[in-house]
């Protein structure tokens, strides 16, 4: 199996989630992993530690800009130049489309939406949760080159304790239509630390809080353990705090290593979006809340009043 | 007291009826559209295969598409729920002998049946009266059913167009030209997100509306055209589970009673039906007349209470909840069906035109007739290559000599009885049916179940605990219906959302899928009504009730399989 990870980066740093694939790949045989776009060269070494043996990397100005087109034109010469008969990728809004254009180019099978993988006899098997993350699927490739997209937060990006990987540089000829796409602007999203799909932190505030102001208790304890904030689908939809902070079955999909859950029910839809993650803590003050059947920790009583004692714990300790 | 319709939502049917907008040469042009992959839309569309393939030159002028069917869910039978305890008399005549019954996805004919009167701890068996006799009818998902007949209808040449709504008609000097479908990709203030897809216009020579319980387009089409009828619609609000059970269930069950009150006051007519689903499946629901009074009534709840019951605890014992769905049902009947069935263009069938015989607890195999009767009224016009105004009337004769009709008129003044309180309506409609509608009690007077002046009783103090194993909340259930729909797009749902409290706690209670919640104290003795649309698995029963229900961004909504 000659396996090749995409990986995706922002600025001078690698995507987390990508790194948590690339680890797992290296764990099942040699992997290489390909960067593209400004900067990849001085990434090259970084992906060596969770275990690249050869990085391709490609800093053409046709890759410049974060769309999908292009990379497809890269990933294609890759796998020609290299041989690779396995193509991996982390979900995110490039890579599902990256992964879908290089399906449709090589007219490959991808299988998406799968939350681990491995070598059974030989042969790749990845799991794909189904019927509402009710079961585990099975699934297979039935010819090659086998693609294969992951779900955000799937593997821990851990490092592996690789060296410096064979630096090989790429640079395809585009197809006419690659650069028909044009970014016509970026806007990030005002937010200070960690995303919630990369944070190994996560406090969420349901309507437990009580009022849209009450989330700065959330703010307060994510910034103290250095996390980030996520919010239930109810105070979304009553406008206490935006829908990038949504997590569950409509939102996002979470597995930090420690999710704090404050004044949150726990009703399924949200449970789904948040089970896998390490650790749950759940203050309440209803004794009954579902959230409680599920949590490692749960402390019933009021956010108002345990909330600011635990920050300042929190930060006592910290200093 | 208030009454729900004092507070009308903000909707008007005009902003629903447009001119094409799209250039000519851009617009969608289809033979027939049928709005709906239901059984009425369904069987409409393979009896025009059967008729095309018959007669290949009208298919020929038909266009490429001849046949479309426009489903809002995921696929057919993603929105369809019902009992279902159907007559297969309408998929006989549907199917012929092109297919048998046993081809069908059912769990077979019904095995036997008992009826109960309910009261908290017992059960008191009854004969079954007449019109609730089953033997010889089959027992079906229709969900499933859907499906098969999806499949059966493309096979015929229809090409089916699921997650797409039908959310205006086309109208034209008079005429439905077709419908125009709903945008994709909204944000919920209304704004285009980056995937936004705009609607098409569909335009057809015959636009067949098969929507279904409260349709959208129907209700827009009976204003615009002036086809309602001489009574007001009303409709009843079923919920239902379906469980993966331990014993086989060896008959279908019926009962009536608790946990309903009989008190002629609160107005509760209803009841519950348990049917096997083959060897380890059986369905549970509760059925109740959305014109009752008390605003802290929820048929949820009630379901979940039924289940307590030592008779019905047992069937499920051992069980596990695999699927819920709720589901509005038009209870009018005959009195409350459209005056006419066809405008220009536009022909109305099954149970959006309320073609529901609700003594008898059918309506599935009137909807499959109905369809298979616009489709050959369609084809006729179609035939003579002229559609004006009166060519569609064919329909009209057809449904009036059919037994859809005969069966609806016998049981005319069945529903409005009840509202004299349970046990005496009970006793009419007993006296009704058995001499097939001869009993002449004089029309009985109705009036939309939103003007039901509202009490406050505490009843929803006494619903179990949701236990997660027999009883379960909303929320969880909404998460079984299989519903997952994008949450930041436009509000689907019209509604006065400052109404007095107990406007508000009627439909909060009211919504098995936890859309409405009573907000907070406006100070002027209204309260605010909290809405989270994308709970909702459009059973209408807010368009009952005094809001409105319109079509989501297609494929929103539940993800029926068994229901």
């Amino acid at each position: 199996m000659a396996t090749l990870v995409f990986l995706e980066h922002h600025g001078d740093e690698l995507q987390k989630g990508a790194l948590g694939v690339l680890a797992k790949a290296a764990s099942l045989g040699d992997a290489a992993a390909v960067i593209a776009g400004p900067g990849a060269r001085a990434l090259a070494g970084e992906a060596g530690k969770f275990g690249a043996v050869k990085v391709w990397v490609c800093e053409d100005e046709d890759v410049a800009q974060p769309v999908p087109q292009p990379r497809v034109d890269v990933l294609a010469q890759v796998i020609d130049d290299g041989g690779y008969d396995t193509v991996l990728f982390a979900n995110s809004v490039l890579a599902a489309d990256v992964a879908a254009g290089l399906a449709a180019r090589l007219d490959a099978g991808l299988n998406w939406d799968l939350t681990d993988i491995e070598l059974r006899d030989g042969e790749l098997v990845g799991k794909r949760p189904a019927l509402q993350d009710s079961i585990y699927a099975d699934v297979g490739w039935t010819s090659t080159p086998r693609l294969a997209l992951f779900r955000a937060g799937s593997f821990d990006a851990t490092p592996t304790g690789g060296g410096e990987p064979e630096i090989a540089d790429v640079s395809p000829s585009y197809a006419a239509h690659s650069g028909s796409v044009k970014l016509v602007g970026q806007d990030a999203e005002e937010s200070s630390g960690p995303s919630i799909e990369d944070a190994d932190v996560i406090v969420a505030g349901g309507r437990g809080l009580g009022a849209p102001e009450n989330f700065t208790l959330a703010e307060e304890l994510a910034k103290a353990l250095g996390g980030a904030v996520g919010a239930t689908r109810a105070v979304v939809d009553a406008g206490w705090y935006p829908y990038s902070a949504q997590i569950g079955q409509t939102g996002k999909t979470v597995s930090p290593k420690l999710y704090v859950a404050l004044g949150i029910s726990g009703a399924i839809q949200h449970k789904v979006g948040m089970q896998s993650s390490g650790t749950i803590v759940a203050i309440n003050k209803d004794p009954n809340a579902p959230i409680f059947e599920f949590s490692d920790l749960g402390v019933v009583g009021d956010v108002h009043e345990v909330v600011p004692k635990l920050t300042e714990l929190v930060r006592a300790r910290s200093t | 007291m208030s009454r729900a319709s004092n507070f009308p939502p903000p909707f008007s049917p005009r902003d629903y009826v447009a001119e094409p907008t799209d250039p000519a040469d851009e617009r969608i042009e289809v033979g027939v559209l049928i709005v709906g992959a239901g059984p009425a839309g369904l069987a409409c569309a393979i009896r025009l295969g059967q008729l095309l393939e018959e007669h290949p030159d009208v298919a020929e002028r038909l266009g490429d598409v001849p046949v479309a069917v426009l489903e809002k869910g995921k696929q057919p039978g993603s929105h369809l729920l019902s009992g279902a305890v159907v007559n297969p008399r309408a998929l006989h005549r549907l199917f012929g002998d092109r297919l048998r019954i046993d081809d069908l996805p059912s769990f077979g004919p019904v095995p036997g049946e008992s009826v109960y009167v309910l009261t908290r701890r017992a059960a008191l068996p009854i004969p079954p009266p007449p019109p609730m006799r089953n033997h010889g009818n089959w027992i079906f998902s229709l969900s499933q059913l859907g499906r098969f007949l999806g499949e059966r209808a493309e096979e015929g040449g229809a090409m089916i167009l699921p997650e797409t709504s039908a959310q205006k008609l086309l109208v034209s000097h008079g005429r439905v030209l077709g419908v125009r479908t709903g945008d994709k990709g909204r944000g919920r203030e209304g704004g285009e997100l980056g995937n936004f897809e705009a609607g098409s216009d569909l335009v057809a020579k015959v636009t067949v509306l098969a929507e279904g319980t409260q349709g959208h387009l129907t209700g827009v089409a009976l204003d615009r055209f002036g086809l309602r009828g001489e009574d007001p619609q009303v409709w009843e609000l079923g919920v239902k589970e379906v469980w993966k059970v331990a014993k086989p269930l060896d008959r279908i069950i019926h009962t009536m009673g608790w946990p309903l009150r009989p008190g002629r006051k609160y107005r509760e007519f209803g009841g519950s039906f348990i049917y096997p689903m083959g060897k380890d499946m059986v369905t549970i629901g509760l059925v109740v007349g959305l014109d009752y009074r008390d605003a802290s009534l929820s048929v949820h709840d009630l379901l979940q209470e039924l289940k307590t019951h030592p008779k019905i605890r047992k069937i499920l014992a051992g069980g596990e909840r695999v699927e819920w769905g709720a589901k509005t049902i038009p209870s009018g009947g005959f009195h409350s069906l459209p005056r006419r069935l066809h405008a220009p263009g536009l022909l109305l069938c099954g149970d959006g035109a309320g073609m529901v015989n609700i003594p008898r607890l059918k309506g599935v195999h009137y909807a499959i007739e109905s369809g298979r009767l616009a489709a050959e009224a369609a084809f006729r016009a179609l035939q003579r290559g002229e559609t004006p105004a009166s060519a569609l009337s064919s329909y009209d004769d057809a449904v009036r000599a059919s037994f859809i009709w005969d069966d609806l008129y016998e049981v005319r003044n069945m529903r409005q009885v009840f509202g004299r309180g349970f046990f005496v309506g009970g006793a009419l409609a007993s006296a009704m049916t058995m001499s097939k509608g001869r009993v002449e009690l004089g029309k009985m007077p109705a009036e939309p179940d939103a003007d039901q002046p509202l009490l406050v009783t505490d009843r929803d103090k006494s619903y179990p605990a949701p236990d997660g194993a027999l009883t379960f909340d909303k929320l969880s259930s909404v998460f079984a219906s299989g519903n997952k729909t994008r949450d930041d797009q436009p509000n689907h749902i019209r509604l006065e959302r400052r109404v007095p409290r107990d406007v508000a706690q009627l439909w909060a209670h009211m919504c098995p899928a936890q859309v409405y919640e009573v907000g907070p104290e406006e100070g002027d003795g209204t309260v605010k009504v909290d809405v989270a649309p994308s709970n909702c698995v459009q059973c209408g029963a807010i368009t009952a009730k005094g809001g409105r229900l319109t079509p989501p961004e297609g494929g929103s909504g539940p993800e029926y399989t068994l229901t």
